[in-house]
């Protein structure tokens, strides 16, 4: 295989995987704008949207794309349940409470996952096959082209829908200020609920890319990707959603390149490497706000 | 039309606001004037809905709202311009301005361009980030930005903080150009000598109780009210 080549497929499969984190950290990243929380819980929503995902159409015997959508669905409503019961009680509570109490609904979600489908992975039923698309030298999968062109409209989608839509903007005003938001007539309660169904919406759909990816989910397969979508969360700026996006990518690229070049063991060390050096650079992140805005 | 009964609100311990009554009738500009610290921005928090008081009634024209969520009294027709005026500074003015009307849906064109007839500078700087006006642009869209809501009680907490002499007297003429025009003010101030002139009947507020009321011209001649308010 010729150099360009080699260096084409794996930017490719970067870009595929790091879009798999992106979605994950826009996640991590709007609940922390808005709710000001780290929901470590997040990375188990694509296992609960993977598995949803496996009991509609193993299961229920339903068409993928029905089964698709009704695991999106199903992964919203546990989003806004596990923040009703278990997060909105400490809305005033320490952060640390609110951490530990997250990580706790994380354990609670993988166990119940366990009891449900057992300690051995399952197969995952959807599937565009391994076929690849010939472009010259260089073939690109199915799976790459599909994960990439659903994400970035996911992302142009949301946005717009942050930018522009009446909602998206008292989203933006309660991540400023909660109070001065209330004063204006913004529910924020039910905003936080918002942000938490679309960034589990989000989970389900990276879910379904996870599983077209690896074939197989079992109870703690959102546990990894979890974290890397954190680490590009923090990576991008926390609370910035271009930097989730751009985050998202740049790990996932940065990956699969060390992968390539480097050394397969040792690429989630260099991963977790290439963070620290930013933080260290950039503690706020690559678009982190100022913290200083506030007096 | 507000009506506040025997409030005590408490922060954990601290006991903020002690047994405070008074009421504001349509048509009146009222003031609450106390040194910092006294518990006039708790006063106005728990009138919003922000903060709870323990005891007694707050109504508003006669409707108990003591435990209506904050986001459904501005919907009653009582809005705040908050303490620091608390834009929203990652925003444009224009989303400001639109976050004021959140409870009208959308926002009304002719409302938007009223309240730049009223504030020409903002109108301006309409596609500016918030965060990039001077601070009594500032104001000025934070008080913009709570005549969204079609307010029939508007209540400002120290809107002259902060701001030099000659942007006092214009927030103050704006005052009350609006209550000409028919809102109701509630007014919270520590600079007692613009805010007496102005008030038809105001509150005197110290370390949480309320010591002395009456006309604003009456407090102005109070020698109490002139010791500790008026310098001398
Ligand atoms: N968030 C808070 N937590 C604890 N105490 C507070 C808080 N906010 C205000 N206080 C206290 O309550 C009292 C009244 O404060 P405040 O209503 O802000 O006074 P003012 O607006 O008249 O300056 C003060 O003693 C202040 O220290
Ligand atoms: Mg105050």
């Amino acid at each position: 295989m010729g150099t360009i080549t080699k260096l084409l497929e794996s930017l490719l499969s970067g870009l595929s995987l790091g879009s798999i984190y992106a979605l994950i950290a826009l996640g991590y990243t709007m609940v922390y704008g808005i709710a000001k929380m780290l929901n470590f819980a997040h990375g188990d929503i694509i296992m609960a949207g993977a598995f949803s995902i496996i009991v509609f159409t193993a299961t229920c015997g339903l068409p993928p794309i029905v089964a698709i959508l009704l695991g999106i669905v199903f992964c919203m409503l546990l989003g806004v349940t596990v923040e009703f019961l278990a997060y909105r009680p400490l809305r005033k509570a320490s952060p640390l409470a609110v951490l530990i109490t997250a990580i706790g609904v994380s354990y609670l979600l993988q166990n119940v996952a366990q009891l449900l489908f057992g300690t051995s992975d399952t197969e995952f039923p959807i599937s565009v096959g391994n076929s690849a698309l010939a472009l010259g030298s260089v073939s690109v999968k199915y799976s790459v082209l599909l994960t990439v062109a659903v994400t970035g409209a996911i992302m142009i989608i949301l946005t717009l829908f942050i930018s522009k839509s009446r909602t998206g903007k008292a989203m933006r005003a309660v991540s400023e200020d909660k109070d001065a938001a209330e004063l204006m007539g913004i529910n924020v309660n039910r905003t936080i609920s918002v942000t938490f169904a679309i960034g589990s919406a989000l989970a389900a759909v990276a879910g379904l890319f996870y599983g077209m990816a690896y074939h197989y989910v079992g109870a703690t397969t959102g546990a990894m990707p979890g974290i890397k979508a954190f680490v590009a969360a923090v990576f991008g700026g926390i609370g910035s959603i271009p930097g989730a996006m751009l985050g998202g990518i740049l790990l996932g690229i940065i990956e699969k390149l060390a992968q390539t070049y480097i050394s397969t063991e040792l690429s989630d060390a260099i991963v977790f490497g290439v963070l620290i050096l930013v933080l260290i650079v950039k503690p706020t992140g690559l678009l982190g706000k100022k913290i200083s805005e506030k007096v | 039309m507000l009506k506040v009964y025997n409030a005590n609100v408490y922060y954990g311990k601290i006991h903020a606001i002690k047994d405070v009554s008074f009421e504001v009738n349509d048509g009146e500009i009222v003031a609450l004037i106390g040194a910092n610290g006294a518990g006039k921005s708790t006063i106005l928090r728990t009138i919003s809905g922000l903060l709870r008081s323990r005891t007694g009634v707050i109504s508003m024209d006669g409707k108990n709202i003591s435990n209506t969520p904050a986001h459904k009294i501005v919907q009653m027709g009582l809005a705040q311009v908050p303490e620091g005026r608390r834009i929203f500074l990652q925003m444009t003015v224009m989303e400001n301005l639109e976050m004021g009307a959140f409870t009208k849906g959308k926002a009304d064109p002719a409302d938007i361009e009223s309240v730049f007839a009223q504030f020409p500078r903002l109108k301006e700087r309409r596609k500016q980030i918030a965060g990039t006006l001077s601070g009594g642009e500032q104001q000025m869209l934070a008080m913009g930005r709570a005549l969204m809501s079609h307010p029939r009680l508007m209540m400002l907490d120290e809107p002259s903080m902060g701001l030099a002499p000659i942007l006092v007297e214009q927030i103050f003429e704006i005052i009350g150009k609006l209550h000409r025009d028919g809102t109701t003010i509630l007014l919270v101030e520590q600079n007692a000598d613009m805010a007496l002139k102005i008030a038809n009947r105001a509150y005197i507020l110290e370390t949480g109780r309320v010591v002395l009321t009456g006309t604003g011209a009456e407090l102005a001649e109070s020698p109490a009210v002139k010791k500790a308010y008026l310098g001398g």
